[in-house]
């Protein structure tokens, strides 16, 4: 850092007392030049275009009305980027087959929360280019490994065999060997979650 | 010295060095390589070019040149079907699955129109318009559990979607946006902020412009009178009893479209928004006026 403002400072020494060759370069000793207080004189005689003076101003050329907070401007909000995702308000029904988290899933003694866009962190991890198909449960609280005993159970009623888990604490996350998204997903729709 | 007093102490010793800062830290090991190309045992010899050939020289074969051989590029005939396929309009889709699934979770608001500027902000659906993308697809799935009143908005749309739609008591309209339109459309927000007058919105290519002035696809540029009838014409060939608009509370939302030459609803061509003082500047210049008209 030292070598650059050293070197910037040698610049700026062939430029002492002489502020009006500086135009734009406001890297002088910390000294912030507008156009106004670097305005070349008038005595000059412009043989070059560098040594004409800035442009001040752009008239504007066509006439505008300035309307402050217009009618319109609901239209301008409504186009507006959302500052937050929307939290769900509750409805009677949900056609697209989204289910809301219940409140009773609080009392037990695990816990998955809904990610922010309001859906179950279940998902479907697939690696050695679809050879290998882990469902991940992520985001887990509290009692990991009954979660994890309930989840074995339930998979393997359901689908009859022998269903390989694997558990980290740490990571908050199950995963089971295998596509079992959609069943997952019900079970923890049954809790609740 | 206990594990304690080993700890007190280095805290101390930490609290008293200078704070972390980008003046003091060290580059990542390894992360500045050295350009010099060494000699001998310092990565001399061939200087990881290998031996011979294309890497020392640098004379890399064009792409898809097998040495004489015939290219597998070549080996079988020309598939004209892909031809111009990089010119190509492509419309990403979203589903009415997705649709409703945005209704229910309250990212789109069914109380105003729908456009493609609402559906990408609520974050869920992108499109990118300098990769030959020209809006929405609005595709049929979940078209039997779709069941919101809608004024929407999309660039392409099959006839059951369409019926879906007029289904429930909504309204559906095919438009067209030229790429600079839907730039804007995209991120409203920064296109304000340039402080640019708001463009006029392009007329479709030609080959377009029979699907956006058919009734049948309810295009933008149809007659209303005609595509009420196909409204009805739909209803019986799909049987199902349309609702009557004129008879809705909404009927003044359903009924609102946008301009041929407006990109944004309620915002006419021309119009300076300016953010940070909320205010509209609206050009009163004949010449100007007659341009954004036209």
């Amino acid at each position: 850092m030292a070598t650059v403002w050293r070197s910037q400072c040698a610049f700026a020494r062939f430029f002492v007392g002489k502020t009006g060759r500086i135009l734009n370069n406001a890297a002088d000793l910390g000294i912030k030049l507008t156009p106004e207080s670097i305005s070349v004189s008038t005595t000059r005689s412009y043989s070059n275009y560098s040594h004409s003076p800035l442009v001040k101003k752009i008239k504007e050329q066509y006439d505008f009305e300035i309307e402050k907070n217009p009618p319109e401007w609901a239209y301008v909000e409504r186009l507006l980027p959302l500052e937050i995702i929307p939290p769900v308000q509750p409805k009677e029904t949900y056609p697209s087959g989204w289910i809301p988290p219940k409140e009773e899933a609080k009392d037990l003694p695990y816990f998955m929360p809904r990610t922010k866009n309001h859906e179950l962190p279940i998902y479907l991890v697939i690696t050695h280019k679809g050879q290998r198909k882990v469902s991940m449960l992520r985001k887990i609280e509290g009692d990991i490994w009954l979660m994890n005993d309930l989840i074995k159970e339930h998979l393997q009623k359901n689908f009859n065999r022998y269903i390989e888990t694997r558990v980290h604490e740490l990571g908050r996350f199950i995963e089971v060997k295998g596509d079992f998204v959609n069943s997952l997903r019900e079970w923890a729709y049954s809790k609740g979650f | 010295m206990g594990s304690r007093q080993i700890t007190e102490k280095s805290l101390a010793m930490l609290r008293s060095l200078p704070r972390l800062s980008l003046g003091n830290i060290r580059d990542n090991p390894g992360s500045r390589k050295n350009i010099k190309r060494g000699r001998g045992q310092h990565g001399g010899d061939k200087h990881g070019a290998g031996n011979k050939g294309s890497g020392q020289r640098q004379n890399y074969m064009r792409l898809g040149y097998e040495t004489g051989n015939n290219p597998f590029y070549l080996r079988m005939p020309h598939e004209h079907y892909y031809k111009g396929h990089h010119h190509r309009r492509q419309y990403p889709p979203i589903s009415l699955l997705e649709i409703q699934k945005l209704i229910d979770t309250n990212r789109l608001d069914i109380t105003k129109p729908i456009d493609i500027a609402s559906i990408v902000r609520s974050g869920l659906y992108n499109f990118f318009p300098d990769q030959k993308h020209f809006g929405i697809h609005l595709t049929d799935e979940g078209m039997d559990i779709f069941s919101a009143k809608v004024n929407i908005e999309v660039q392409w749309a099959s006839e059951q979607v369409i019926a879906a739609i007029e289904k429930n008591g909504g309204v559906i309209t095919t438009a067209y946006y030229d790429p600079h339109s839907l730039i804007l459309l995209k991120n409203p927000k920064s296109f304000f902020q340039t402080g640019q007058a708001i463009p006029r919105r392009m007329i479709p290519p030609p080959d377009v412009i029979e699907y956006y002035t058919s009734a049948e696809m309810r295009g933008y540029l149809a007659d209303p009178e005609k595509i009420s009838e196909e409204r009805l014409r739909l209803s019986q060939k799909y049987g199902y009893q349309l609702p009557i608009l004129e008879s809705d509370k909404n009927y003044n939302m359903l009924c609102e479209r946008k301009d041929p030459r407006q990109i944004f609803y309620g915002l006419e061509p021309g119009w300076v928004i300016n953010l940070r003082d909320k205010c509209i500047l609206k050009p009163k210049d004949e010449e100007l006026l007659q341009f954004y008209a036209s």
